[in-house]
């Protein structure tokens, strides 16, 4: 039923998973993105978070600071909830999907953000929630550009030599995944040395990351 | 495969040596011998080790594990002739392990080299020029096919020499001792790596020289071509020496100011590249 057309960019296509009307698909490269965020989930789940040690400016001392877990709990499920949709992200098979799923990578990474108690984390949270709301709207406009002059959503089609994608959706949702995986930049920020919670903060990074990649191979294909 | 991977490691770590060798012999030092980072990673092996009583103890050693096996992928996508694509995910994930092996002690020097691992992003934007020139001008984005277009139309060193200055880079980024390895210096200890001791140190070296390998390896096949395996290794020689010198002659630059100079580099790069296809299109 489904047989992707193009084969020299994700590789040719191995196997595809139904779940009613979204269906995902797996070739050497989605498997791979896949595998990548499988391994990071797992990671969060069965992860304790680090203790962050400090330095204190004028001498030798160092403090090992003491974070409850119950504390870290939220984080913890937003990160497991950030890995599930990053799963979903890298193998879906219809543009919509992947602008759901990716909206949801987007959310889960404010979450993430935002379940550290210190009122300059939150003022982060604050900023990026903003930019990836923002964000929502090219990515599920590159999809209604995308529907309304092609007539499909999904990838099998928009893969198709004779279906040509507007040059605008593709880079709305290039711009919507950008905004959505703002996330990143905000550990390179002051913030991040206040925010504990390692395997969470770099879920992050991993879910940013593999959405940015899954985009670049929509984008070459359609 | 698992022959490869002990070759690969070998002689990627073998590589690390004569890196070292040849930056000490241009500053006048006598250097270690070139099999010593071989010795180090025997050595680190044997060492006492644990896991700091901070860490984040999944993450810290799951991270090791990554690293190896990201670096195993993409030496079975390079020996498979599979996607370029793939290879630049795999690049990318990198990212990942570093910010990973960064963050999971909970130490500050890892943090800040983790920190500036992220800041350095910039270092992945010449792979996005090098890609997309090699789609540009031989229409895949397989290995295979790309080894056989430059059988046909001679190696893409010479056709797209602006892709391969940017993969230079890519490359100059990532080895020791570089102009750009900001989240290593020593101002920070060792960086990322700072609490990763013993075995740990050891397997990350393994990783790090599966790393070497893959990226000089794929430079020879992508902008040369394929080539019996001894002329494979002496030109991936060659290329690590040139970078050798580049890191003997050029100091270790501020964060920033890595950020700043591959940023300029790629916007270059990129210009160059839109002008040649402008021209021969």
């Amino acid at each position: 039923m489904f047989s992707l057309p193009t084969g020299q960019i994700g590789g040719r296509e191995l196997f595809v998973v139904e779940f009613g009307d979204v269906v995902n698909y797996f070739s050497p490269y989605t498997a791979s993105l896949f595998a990548f965020a499988l391994i990071f989930t797992v990671i969060v789940i069965i992860s304790r978070p680090e203790r962050m040690v400090e330095i204190a400016f004028g001498g030798d001392a160092y403090l090992a600071k003491e974070i409850p877990t119950k504390d870290l709990a939220f984080q913890r499920f937003m990160a497991i909830a950030c890995g599930l949709a990053t799963l979903a992200a890298v193998v879906s098979g219809d543009l919509f999907n992947f602008a759901l799923f990716t909206s949801m990578v987007g959310i889960t990474n404010i979450g993430i953000v935002a379940a550290v108690r210190s009122r300059h984390v939150l003022n982060a949270a604050y900023q990026y929630g903003i930019v990836a709301m923002v964000a929502t709207l090219p990515l599920f406009g590159a999809a209604a550009i995308t529907l309304a002059t092609t007539g499909s959503l999904s990838l099998w089609e928009l893969y198709r030599a004779g279906i040509t994608v507007p040059f605008v959706a593709k880079a709305f949702l290039v711009l919507g995944v950008m905004g959505e995986g703002m996330a990143p930049f905000y550990v390179a920020k002051a913030e991040i040395t206040r925010a504990p919670g390692a395997p969470y903060i770099l879920m992050i990074h991993v879910s940013s990351l593999l959405v940015f990649l899954r985009v670049v191979e929509i984008a070459l294909s359609m | 495969m698992i022959e490869y991977l002990i070759a690969a490691t070998f002689i990627g770590m073998l590589f690390h040596g004569i890196h070292r060798k040849v930056i000490a012999r241009i500053q006048q030092r006598p250097g270690p011998p070139i099999w010593q980072e071989i010795l180090h990673a025997l050595k680190f092996s044997f060492k006492e080790t644990w896991i700091p009583e901070t860490a984040s103890q999944a993450l810290f050693v799951g991270v090791i594990l990554v690293a190896i096996g990201i670096w195993s992928a993409a030496l079975f996508v390079l020996l498979s002739g599979g996607s370029l694509l793939l290879l630049f995910g795999i690049y990318m994930l990198h990212k990942i392990v570093e910010h990973g092996t960064g963050l999971s002690s909970g130490s500050p020097y890892g943090k800040f080299g983790a920190i500036r691992s992220v800041i350095t992003a910039a270092a992945e934007i010449p792979l996005f020029a090098t890609i997309a020139a090699v789609y540009l001008f031989t229409g895949s984005l397989a290995i295979s096919d790309i080894a056989a277009y430059q059988q046909v139309h001679g190696p893409l060193l010479f056709i797209v020499p602006p892709a391969a200055l940017a993969m230079y880079l890519v490359i100059l980024t990532k080895v020791y001792y570089s102009p750009f390895a900001v989240i290593e210096s020593k101002e920070i200890v060792s960086g990322y790596k700072t609490e990763h001791f013993g075995v740990w140190r050891a397997a990350l070296e393994v990783g790090f020289s599966l790393k070497t390998f893959v990226l000089l390896y794929a430079f020879v096949i992508v902008f040369i071509g394929l080539l019996p395996i001894w002329w494979t290794l002496l030109l991936m020689l060659a290329i690590l020496v040139s970078i050798s010198f580049v890191c003997a002659l050029t100091p270790m630059l501020s964060p920033y100011d890595s950020v700043t100079v591959q940023s300029i580099a790629t916007g270059l790069i990129v210009a160059a590249l839109a002008v040649q296809w402008v021209v021969m299109a």
